[in-house]
C-alpha cells in the first residue's frame, strides 16, 4: 500500500485519502466572464511533472496539499493550506496558467 | 444502578436487540448496557467490549473553541491527536487545532456535561458538533486491545507508538473512525468513535477480532 504524509495525522494508507483536483485560484464568479468560469470548472491541466493538488484525508476530514509527480507518483511535499501562497497557485506547473487561459 | 428495558427508554443504541442478554440502565434520557454477568469486570480486564453509544458527548469547532472550552474549566491537550482527561474522568480530544470533542465519563454517566452540551456557543468563532448523534462509541478494555486493534487498523498503537492519550484518526475495518488510547480505573482502553450507521457492523467486526483473545461484551459497569 502506497503511503501518503498527511500533515496532521502522520503517515497513512492511501486508501484513507480522496483526490480533491489540482490547485487554482477561483476567479471571482460574480466579476469574471462566462469563458473565465468554464475555464476554472471544467479545463484542467493535462501536462507531466511536479503538480500541487488538493488531497482530503477522510478520516479527520482534513484537507491539505500535495506536491506530486504526475509520472512517478512520488510525492515530495506535503503540507497545509495555510502554507499556500496565494499568488503562486501555478508556479510549480510552468506554461500551465498561459495554456489554459490561451 | 437501576435495570430497565431498553425499549422503554426515549433513547437508545441502534445496537440493543443484539444486547438481549444484557441488563440496562437508564443513562442521560436513554438506556445503556450496564452488566452481562457476574464475570463482567474480570473480562473487562482481559478483554471486553462496551456499548457507551448512549452516553453523553458534544464537540466544538472553531477559532473560539478552545476559550470556550477553557472557560468552562476543561484542560485541553497542547497538540491536535492528543487528548485529555479531566478530574471526574472526562476525555477531551483535541482532533485539530480548532476541533474539540469532550466524552462523558463513566463515573457519573455523562452528568458533569450535560452543563456543557446545554450552554450556549459564544456568538462567533465556535459552533457546537453534534456527535452524540452522529456518532455511535464503543470501549474496548483490556490488556489485549492493541493486539485486536492490530488486526483491524494500520496504525501501529502498542504503547511504545502510540502513548495513552493518544489519538488516531483512521481506517478501523475499512471505517473512518477516531480511535483514543485511554484507560478506566487503571484498565487500557481504547475509545472508538465512528459514523453511527456502522454501530451494528462495528459491534460483530470487533466481537470476532477479539475471539482469539477471548473477547466478550461487558456492561458500562464493569470497571466502575
Amino acid at each position: 500500500m502506497k503511503i501518503i504524509n498527511c500533515p496532521l495525522n502522520g503517515p497513512r494508507n492511501a486508501s484513507e485519502f480522496v483526490y480533491g483536483g489540482e490547485v487554482k485560484q477561483m476567479p471571482d464568479p460574480a466579476a469574471c466572464s462566462d469563458r473565465e468560469w468554464a475555464e476554472y470548472v471544467f479545463y484542467h491541466y493535462n501536462g507531466t511533472g511536479e503538480v500541487r493538488e488538493w488531497w482530503l484525508h477522510a478520516p479527520s476530514g482534513y484537507w491539505f496539499i500535495v506536491e506530486r509527480h504526475r509520472v512517478t507518483g512520488e510525492i515530495s511535499r506535503t503540507y497545509d493550506p495555510s502554507e499556500l501562497d496565494q499568488g503562486e497557485f501555478f508556479a510549480s506547473v510552468p506554461g500551465a496558467a498561459e495554456e489554459i487561459n490561451s | 444502578m437501576t435495570s430497565m428495558t431498553p425499549a422503554a427508554a426515549a433513547a437508545r443504541s441502534t445496537l440493543y436487540p443484539k444486547l438481549s442478554d444484557a441488563e440496562f440502565a437508564p443513562c442521560a434520557d436513554g438506556s445503556i448496557a450496564a452488566g452481562f454477568g457476574a464475570d463482567d469486570s474480570a473480562q473487562a480486564t482481559r478483554c471486553g467490549l462496551m456499548d457507551l453509544t448512549p452516553l453523553t458527548r458534544t464537540g466544538f469547532r472553531g477559532a473560539q473553541a478552545a476559550a470556550h472550552l477553557a472557560a468552562s474549566g476543561f484542560p485541553l491537550a497542547e497538540q491536535p491527536n492528543q487528548a485529555s482527561v479531566t478530574g471526574g474522568g472526562e476525555l477531551v480530544l483535541r482532533l485539530s487545532q480548532r476541533e474539540f470533542w469532550v466524552l462523558g465519563s463513566l463515573q457519573d454517566m455523562g452528568e458533569r456535561i450535560t452543563g456543557l452540551v446545554a450552554a450556549a456557543c459564544p456568538d462567533s468563532g465556535c459552533y457546537p458538533l453534534f456527535c452524540q448523534d452522529s456518532h455511535g462509541w464503543f470501549t474496548l478494555t483490556g490488556d489485549a486491545g492493541s493486539a485486536v486493534m492490530a488486526k483491524l487498523c494500520a496504525v501501529d498503537m502498542r504503547d511504545e507508538f502510540f502513548p495513552p492519550l493518544s489519538i488516531a484518526q483512521t481506517s478501523v475495518a475499512r471505517i473512518n473512525a477516531i480511535v483514543v488510547k485511554h484507560s478506566i480505573n487503571g484498565v487500557p482502553a481504547f475509545s472508538l468513535l465512528f459514523d453511527s450507521g456502522y454501530v451494528s457492523y462495528m459491534w460483530d467486526v470487533l466481537l470476532d477480532a477479539m475471539q482469539e483473545f477471548g473477547g466478550a461484551a461487558v456492561g458500562c459497569s464493569a470497571l466502575r
